[in-house]
């Protein structure tokens, strides 16, 4: 049987060495093709590694990629499973691209429900997974009342709202067409469904917390020459990559890579150091500096905590928006120079951290506090599961917006009312995956709410 | 029938109207001897309410009876007095076929095909008891003790369960106008554990049709060239009569709700619950009360009848306030009443207590079919009906049932409706209940249920045959249309004469037909000639069929999802026991007990984990049986 692809995360949620993604359907393998064009697969049932990359051709991770041919695979369909790195970062690049490929996110237990409608499900799987699906659902639950008071949730109602409004007249003008209603005018479903795009957009833009987990947190290390940044960078790295060496100005340009905070990426920045220069090249890379921690989401200002803090570096980090702002007291090995307190009002700062680089202490909590103001703050306490969920809401609303798109087409060419019909059904479907309102019941209620049906 | 003085029978139909008639001619039809107990011959296939058969989405029902060999469509194409077909200004999935009737004339012609059915006996007498041994039924007991035995009993009593008409203060039991209630069945029916629940409805006044002044009213004409409702008539024939329309007032409306505390819905002496689609006059006024005036519809009641029907003014409110709220309306200042609009509550039995083949899940054998199961309307009794003798008269020739899905008919969508949901207002069909409904047409109804009609011998092989040959046609016209590309400049001519714009590369013709507002009749001479080769409905089918194809995949993708948990069937005996499930679902699967997991998944309450739940136990239940690993159960 035909059946449209479904992709879902089959390891738990959050960072791990592994993440295992599997999409089930028949157009599973031409997914995978689409993403590792030209790829050499090994045969049916075994391991191959690729890469895999995204529709511009930027690559997305590396990978160990299985294809289960049906009816030889847990589903019973064709199936593609991907072991990839596990971070959120990647499977949520992953999964956003399976999905922009034709297949759609997966419903609780719904590769189970597959496995059983082919009859490839064994006694002990099924037990385990009614466990799983009811913890799941105890989970998604408790998402749905989170967000039930929501701004997303109360503006896809309100989309929900003005939909079921106009298909109400779209309905009503095919099922009580003899009636004495009032004239049903597919301008003003034009006019909605604008609108209503709009909306969805505004939706898809507003979604910047998720987007910029997605795309990952940028933290940039700014501060005077040979305060230790790069020594900070490669420690929170976790291993050598930018040259340290005591000569101010060895960082010119920026040093980028990715690290992983509480699950979610981080893309850390070294810059060059800060310091009155006669050099061309070095005050190019101060502007470069400069330049950088201004786009940033965080910027860690390094001070040598054993040195004198100057005027100048005051007045570096009052140019700093104290909101993304944490000074990094460095070298806390060596005897301070200043108290905590005193540090903190030399530095105008309103909150300071000592590490040390060389001996890797305090980065526990450095690590914390960029979770906390980044992570935590900017996705509103968004825990794992709930990105996962926004995911599904970003998809669900594209999906909504399709289908508006072809609405608004459809009014265009003067299409009938019972196509109307399909297309703005369509739409409230897709936003009923977010909502979780059945459209079907509300329909006739808000019918005979509006209208004076019956002769 | 007499066996040592017994009278027995394979089925026994109790009740003669719309549903009882299909019931009856179905199971005679197959074969089976089969007794319709009637109160009155005088009241077979009446039309106690409008005149009319048909109109939106009932006119796709109506097609399907006739699709599967029923006698409504071929009884209304002789006896209606004016046709139209509805929604002609949309797509044809909408289109719907309506007849005004002739109702004595219908109720002539549908006596006549039963009386001359070879397997009918006809009785006159009310039924007081169903009789039942052993969980099943097995037989019917009328006045007079009198005892008739079968194996399949279709109850079609309409809304005569314990009937209670109102007029103004008064009411008094009755099942129509001036017809007894039946109240004895109806109580007997509780005592055999069956659930009822209480509905109402309503019907207006008729008018002498010489005291109308028709010229204060506008006219509205049947359609020029009538199209059939059976598939199986060539051509209508006769005269059409007009229906006219007038309107109420200001003055209507205060009359009304000067009166309202005279109403029995308003006074609370109504207790059953009315539908919304078809509310009363007080209700219109009292829920719409900044509309200016309601429609109103004079229907004649038959080419040769003196009485016109109040379509729109459906009311339950004193006589004296009837007359009053009449004269006030343009065209009936003069007006005689000839007999007064009334509300009548009626038992209904909760047809979540039916197996999709409309039998009892109590007592086997026992059918419920019509008003009875909550439903509104002559087309929906009559496809109840049908379906009903036909499961009969499977069940009996131990054949599988037959279940039309959702996807194949607006019967399949009634009855899967009324097993399934909770019925808290008279249930009548719209085209918007059906998620399939670009595809369940009226004009492609033959295609969809011949093939059933033929099986259940209720329609000869061969127009089965015809339709294949027509659909091979029409195929093989699509195939053409397919490939063959006009050029630009001819495609832009044709554009141009329906003022749309031109295009500056050649289409084939089936993209050109996907344009709105262009059909074959407009491509036609710009191909070779007898390149179709088809009738006139068949180019119908095959521009249908053209335009709709993108929309009737996207159509089936939201539907699809369905489609496949249709197939896994849930036992009759199982347990919902289980833990994971939320109370709520297992509330409603416990009242509903659903046939298939699709059903389960119609029930408010269920969610999609409920579902996963439930099917993994599902399977479960199945290899315990079995022992081994197997797939999961289809239908």
């Amino acid at each position: 049987m035909e059946n449209d692809a479904i992709v879902a995360l089959s390891t738990p949620p959050g960072e791990s060495g592994i993440a295992v993604v599997r999409i089930s359907g028949s157009s599973a393998v031409r997914i995978l093709d689409a993403m590792a064009p030209g790829a050499q697969l090994a045969p049916s049932r075994t391991l191959s590694l690729v890469t895999l990359s995204d529709g511009s051709g930027e690559p997305i991770d590396e990978a160990l990629v299985a294809v289960m041919r049906a009816p030889a695979s847990y589903t019973g369909e064709d199936m593609v499973e991907i072991s990839c790195h596990g971070s959120m970062q990647v499977v949520s690049d992953l999964i956003g691209e399976i999905v922009r490929l034709g297949a759609r996110l997966a419903t609780p237990g719904e590769f189970t429900k597959r496995a059983f409608l082919n009859g490839k499900l064994d006694l002990a799987q099924a037990e385990a997974v009614v466990d799983l699906i009811s913890a799941e659902t105890k989970l998604q639950r408790k998402v749905a009342l989170e967000q039930l008071g929501g701004a997303l949730s109360r503006k896809v109602r309100a989309l929900e709202e003005v939909l079921l409004g106009e298909l109400a007249l779209i309905e009503a003008s095919i099922d009580f067409s003899e009636e004495d209603l009032p004239g049903y005018s597919p301008r003003d479903t034009l006019e909605a469904a604008r609108k209503a795009r709009t909306a969805i957009a505004a939706l898809l833009e507003s979604e910047i917390a998720g987007e910029r987990l997605r795309r990952g947190i940028r933290v940039t290390i700014l501060g005077g020459p040979n305060v230790g940044k790069s020594s900070l960078y490669n420690t929170l790295l976790g291993e050598e990559r930018a040259i340290v060496s005591p000569i101010a100005g060895t960082t010119r340009d920026i040093l980028r890579e990715r690290i992983h905070v509480g699950g979610f990426t981080c893309r850390l920045e070294d810059t060059a150091g800060i310091a009155q220069t006669r050099c061309e090249i070095e005050a190019k890379g101060i502007e470069i500096a400069r330049a950088a921690a201004l786009e940033a989401d965080i910027v860690l200002f390094v001070v040598d905590g054993s040195d004198e803090i100057t005027n100048e570096t005051r007045n570096e980090i009052s140019r700093i928006d104290p909101d993304k702002l944490l000074c990094v007291l460095n070298k806390s090995d060596l005897e301070p120079r200043y108290s905590r307190d005193d540090a903190c009002e030399r530095l105008g700062a309103r909150d300071m951290i000592a590490v040390s680089a060389l001996k890797r202490e305090g980065l526990e909590s450095l690590r914390a506090w960029i979770f906390d103001k980044t992570v935590k703050r900017s996705a509103g306490d968004l825990d794992r599961e709930r990105i996962a969920v926004n995911a599904r809401q970003a998809a669900a609303l594209r999906e909504a917006d399709e289908a508006l798109d072809r609405l608004s087409a459809a009014i265009e060419i003067g299409a009938h009312a019972e196509i109307l019909s399909v297309e703005t059904r369509c739409a409230l479907d897709a936003l009923g995956a977010i909502t979780g309102r059945s459209m079907s019941e509300a329909l006739l209620e808000t019918i005979f709410a509006k209208f004076c049906i019956g002769k | 029938m007499t066996n040592g003085g017994k009278l027995e029978f394979d089925i026994i139909v109790v009740g003669g109207g719309h549903a009882g008639c299909e019931a009856a001619l179905a199971a005679s039809r197959m074969g089976r001897e089969t007794l319709l107990l009637t109160m009155s011959r005088e009241h077979i296939a009446r039309m106690p309410c409008n005149p009319a058969i048909g109109g939106l989405a009932k006119g796709q029902l109506a097609r399907e009876v006739d699709a599967l060999g029923g006698e409504m469509g071929l009884a209304i194409d002789e006896t209606g007095i004016q046709f139209r077909m509805l929604n002609r200004a949309k797509g044809p999935a909408v289109w719907s076929p309506r007849a005004q009737a002739d109702k004595k004339a219908y109720h002539r012609r549908m006596l006549k095909a039963i009386e001359s059915a070879d397997n009918i006996v006809l009785v006159e007498a009310e039924a007081t008891a169903v009789l039942v041994r052993n969980g099943a039924v097995e037989g019917v007991e009328a006045a007079g003790e009198k005892r008739y035995y079968a194996p399949k009993v279709i109850l079609a009593l309409g809304t005569f369960p314990n009937g209670l008409m109102h007029i103004g203060e008064e009411s008094f039991p009755g099942g129509r106008e001036g017809e007894p209630p039946s109240c004895r069945l109806a109580d007997q029916l509780i005592s055999l554990g069956i659930d009822r629940g209480r509905l109402k409805t309503g019907t207006p006044a008729r008018l002498a049709r010489d005291s109308v002044d028709f010229s204060r009213c506008e006219e509205q004409a049947g359609d020029k060239e009538p199209s059939p409702f059976s598939f199986r008539t060539k051509q209508i024939s006769g005269d059409q009569v007009p229906c006219h329309i007038t309107y109420t007032n200001a003055k209507t409306h205060e009359i009304i709700r000067r009166n309202l505390g005279r109403s029995p819905l308003y006074a609370g002496r109504i207790r059953g619950i009315g539908p919304r689609y078809c509310p009363s006059i007080e209700d219109k006024v009292v829920r719409f009360s900044d509309r200016e005036r309601h429609q109103l519809f004079l229907e004649p009641e038959g080419r040769e009848s003196a009485e016109i029907y109040i379509n729109g003014l459906s009311t339950s409110l004193p006589r004296d306030v009837q007359e009053e709220m009449i004269h006030s309306i343009a065209g009936l200042g003069d007006a005689a009443i000839v007999r007064y609009g009334y509300a009548i509550e009626y038992d209904y039995y909760p047809p979540h207590q039916l197996l999709p083949t409309l039998e009892s899940r109590r007592i086997g054998g026992l059918y419920f079919a019509g008003q009875v199961n909550g439903t509104s309307g002559y087309e929906e009794a009559a496809a109840q009906g049908i379906m009903a003798g036909i499961n009969a008269g499977r069940s009996l020739a131990g054949k599988s049932p037959l279940i039309l899905g959702r996807h194949e008919a607006y019967i399949g969508v009634l009855v899967d409706d009324l097993v399934t949901k909770e019925i808290d207002e008279p249930y009548r069909m719209f085209t918007s209940r059906a998620e399939h409904r670009l595809v369940l047409r009226q004009d492609n109804a033959d295609e969809r249920l011949f093939r059933h009609g033929v099986r259940c011998n209720l329609l000869p092989r061969v127009l089965w045959e015809e339709m294949i040959a027509k659909r091979k046609r029409v195929a093989g016209a699509r195939r053409f249309i397919e490939r063959h590309a006009l050029s630009a400049d001819e495609c832009s001519r044709i554009l141009a004469s329906k003022g749309q714009g031109s295009v500056s590369f050649p289409l084939k013709v089936s993209q050109l037909l996907q344009r709105p507002g262009i059909s074959i009749k407009d491509i036609e001479s710009s191909l070779p000639a007898g390149s179709l080769g088809l009738e006139p409905r068949e180019k119908e089918s095959l521009e249908i069929g053209i335009k709709y194809d993108g929309y009737i995949r996207r159509q089936k993708k939201l539907a699809e999802r369905m489609l496949q948990i249709e197939r896994v069937r849930i036992p009759p005996d199982f347990s919902y026991e289980i833990e994971a499930l939320s109370a709520e679902a297992r509330l409603k699967l416990e009242k509903f007990r659903p046939i298939t997991l699709a059903q389960a998944s119609r029930l408010s309450g269920v969610r999609s984990s409920d579902l996963s739940i439930l099917m993994i136990h599902l399977g479960k239940r199945e290899r315990g049986e079995r022992g081994n690993a197997g797939r999961g159960r289809a239908v």
